[in-house]
């Protein structure tokens, strides 16, 4: 009897327990590489993130429950992210999803969110076909690799003077799909193209590349790579004793990239959706709790995950539950004030509004050269 | 002609870096028969404490290498003593999943201990390129290029010229046979462990100081080092440099004058002609086990 008793209070409590447990917050599911070669910019988004659901939590959290953030690694890799999906919507429930990090990982979650009925937004993926899909579920929270090339291309141009480029990049579709936007951009304007060249994730030596590089001479050499391979591929070019202008895309202008390269990252340029260093109030308000919190400037990434993470509980306290398709309608009328500029999205998902920035690297510290606002694309 | 003497300056500079990153595993996988896939972690340690002992210990390049090589010889030592010596001789499959175990723990640790940022290794010297004719080097290539060559000779001196090299021969011919002959095989496979776990950690660190040193760094190393070691042929010392080189060369001229993007497929290439050619590796040193 006793025994019955005791099961019965345990089975009361536990179901009790269960349905209370899972509405005391509102999840939301990140999914970004914490191993793997761009594990370190997959961390940045993490931090940043972080800190948005800490400061929504201090203001009361949405719908009137803090905000949880249930982290997964993805690896940056297609098989990898969707198993990471999978389990947050399966095990964790989750309303949102946000990720992944590259956009060859973000291209293969995009059906498992429209299949599961979730909204998906990412905040760093920026191959421009993502938005091409016609998957209502799917919202881009960056730049594309188009948008990016349309508002710098004539600056580039004009301002660097550049009659011929080289191109190159990572071997991805984020990589690929850089150069041949800023090529067919840059050539529209009468630059000519020197030469295209791609490497894989993870190289050490670019010796050989840069040989060919050297040979065909270009005034401009255009990079699209992120930290890791970027600052070792500034550096050989340095070595290689290479003199053209070097710009890039990517995580160029972040202090961790500047300390890695060291003085071989002194005069090149990169184009970024983001900079500590541009000085509006709500940029600077941001800057100063990313610096309290992390002991470092927020780089492109950090701004991209702080971005996601406001955007998305902006739209599920419009929303007033966690109903998918409110919450889904609620994001498409987003009108949100980042520290660089302010994000709305197209009917295809695609956020526009907000600024990009040149910048050039001057005695360790990224110098804004020009800012472009990201007009909507046609 | 200037780019084809360039692209084999790049080819043959890459190929001593291959070679020398293999070193380690010609001796635990060419000698001691055990298939490390932690390879790759040992030389990724090696360059993240060759980062902790330049950057927070404040020592130089050199002082910084003799720590590597005394940390990591006793850390292969242990791992020889308490966990390799457990699979011994139960075939090869318990030590490759021992290694495996081993690779993903030591990652992992590392993530958790220093996390995923890319770690920058004090140089030696100040770095600049220097120009040969037609040819650029660099003065740290040039410097890394040369302890590579001193740890390779040094290495295969130690092997046919020491009594220990002589003990080390002798137990991995037969371990039954040199036990009754008086050595004392334990410490021999722990001292070949820990030797082969120094020289991939000080890899690691030369390494690391050109490039960069980074806890995801392991896999492809391992994967390049299993290149190298089946093209040269298990356990040779010439034949590690042979097929470093050969692949460093192949990849630098088929990135020059092919793609650069296609580059790994080559190493693979070379290893499934040498398999289907010549099974026993360039220089193997015996074709058959006893």
């Amino acid at each position: 009897m006793y025994r019955y008793v005791l099961g019965c209070a345990l089975t009361a409590g536990v179901a009790a327990a269960g349905p209370a447990n899972a509405q005391d917050s509102v999840k939301i599911g990140l999914v970004e590489p914490l191993t793997g070669s761009v594990a370190y910019n997959g961390k940045s988004v993490v931090e940043g993130a972080k800190l948005a659901v800490e400061q929504i939590n201090a203001k009361g959290g949405v719908l009137g429950k803090p905000v949880e953030l249930v982290i997964e690694d993805g690896q940056c890799a297609p098989a990898n992210s969707v198993n990471a999906v999978e389990k947050l919507v399966q095990k964790d429930k989750v309303a949102v999803l946000v990720g992944a990090f590259c956009s060859s990982a973000t291209a293969a979650i995009m059906p498992v969110a429209q299949k599961y009925k979730i909204p998906l937004v990412t905040g760093v993926s920026s191959s421009a076909a993502l938005t091409e899909q016609n998957n209502p579920w799917f919202f881009r929270a960056a730049e594309t690799d188009a948008l990016m090339a349309k508002a710098f291309a004539k600056i580039l141009a004009n301002d660097l003077k550049l009659k011929s480029v080289a191109y190159v990049g990572v071997n991805d579709d984020w990589g690929r799909g850089g150069v041949e936007e800023f090529s067919r951009d840059l050539s529209a304007l009468g630059v000519k193209t020197a030469l295209t060249e791609y490497f894989d994730h993870g190289s050490t030596d670019f010796f050989t590349l840069l040989t060919k590089l050297r040979a065909a001479k270009p005034d401009g050499i255009f990079v699209a790579a992120e930290t890791q391979d970027g600052s070792i591929l500034v550096k050989q070019l340095q070595e290689m004793g290479v003199q053209s202008k070097v710009f890039g895309v990517g995580s160029w202008a972040t202090a961790d990239f500047i300390n890695l390269t060291g003085d071989a990252a002194e005069g090149i340029y990169a184009a970024v959706p983001y900079v500590s260093s541009v000085d509006t109030p709500r940029n600077q308000e941001f800057v100063k709790a990313y610096e309290a919190k992390y002991k470092v400037k927020p780089g492109k990434y950090g701004a991209a995950g702080y971005n996601a993470l406001n955007i998305t509980a902006q739209a599920i306290a419009r929303a007033g539950g966690t109903d998918a398709e409110a919450i889904r309608t609620a994001l498409g009328k987003t009108e949100y004030k980042a520290p660089n500029g302010e994000y709305r999205f197209t009917a295809k998902g695609q956020a526009y509004g907000f600024d990009a920035v040149l910048v050039r690297i001057e005695g360790g510290t990224p110098k804004v050269v020009a800012s472009a606002p990201v007009e909507a694309p046609q | 002609m200037d780019l084809f003497l360039q692209f084999l300056t790049n080819g043959l500079v890459v190929g001593v870096f291959y070679a020398l990153s293999a070193l380690g595993l010609t001796l635990i996988f060419g000698l001691m028969r055990v298939v490390n896939f932690a390879h790759g972690e040992f030389y990724m340690l090696g360059g993240v404490v060759g980062w902790f002992a330049t950057t927070y210990l404040g020592l130089d390049f050199f002082s910084g290498l003799v720590l590597v090589a005394l940390a990591m010889g006793g850390f292969g030592w242990v791992v020889d003593r308490f966990l390799i010596e457990r699979v011994r001789g139960q075939g090869e499959e318990p030590g490759i999943l021992l290694t495996i175990g081993l690779s993903i723990f030591l990652v992992n640790i590392t993530l958790l201990a220093i996390g995923p940022a890319p770690l920058k290794v004090t140089r030696a010297i100040t770095e600049g390129p220097i120009f040969l004719g037609p040819v650029t080097i660099t003065k740290m290539r040039l410097l890394a290029m040369a302890i590579g060559v001193t740890l390779i000779f040094g290495a295969h001196a130690i092997i046919h010229r020491t009594r220990l090299g002589s003990a080390m021969r002798a137990t991995f011919q037969d371990p039954m046979a040199a036990s009754l002959a008086g050595i004392r095989t334990k410490q021999v496979y722990a001292a070949t462990f820990a030797l082969g776990c120094t020289l991939s950690a000080l890899s690691g660190m030369l390494l690391a100081s050109i490039y960069s040193a980074q806890a995801s760094v392991g896999g492809l190393v391992s994967l390049k080092s299993f290149v190298v070691v089946i093209l040269g042929g298990m356990g040779s010392f010439p034949g590690a440099i042979a097929g470093g080189l050969l692949l460093g060369v192949a990849e630098a001229l088929w990135g020059g004058y092919v793609a650069t993007g296609m580059v790994d497929i080559i190493g693979f290439l070379l290893v499934i002609l040498i398999l289907v050619l010549r099974p026993q590796g360039l220089f193997s040193i015996r074709a058959e086990r006893a």
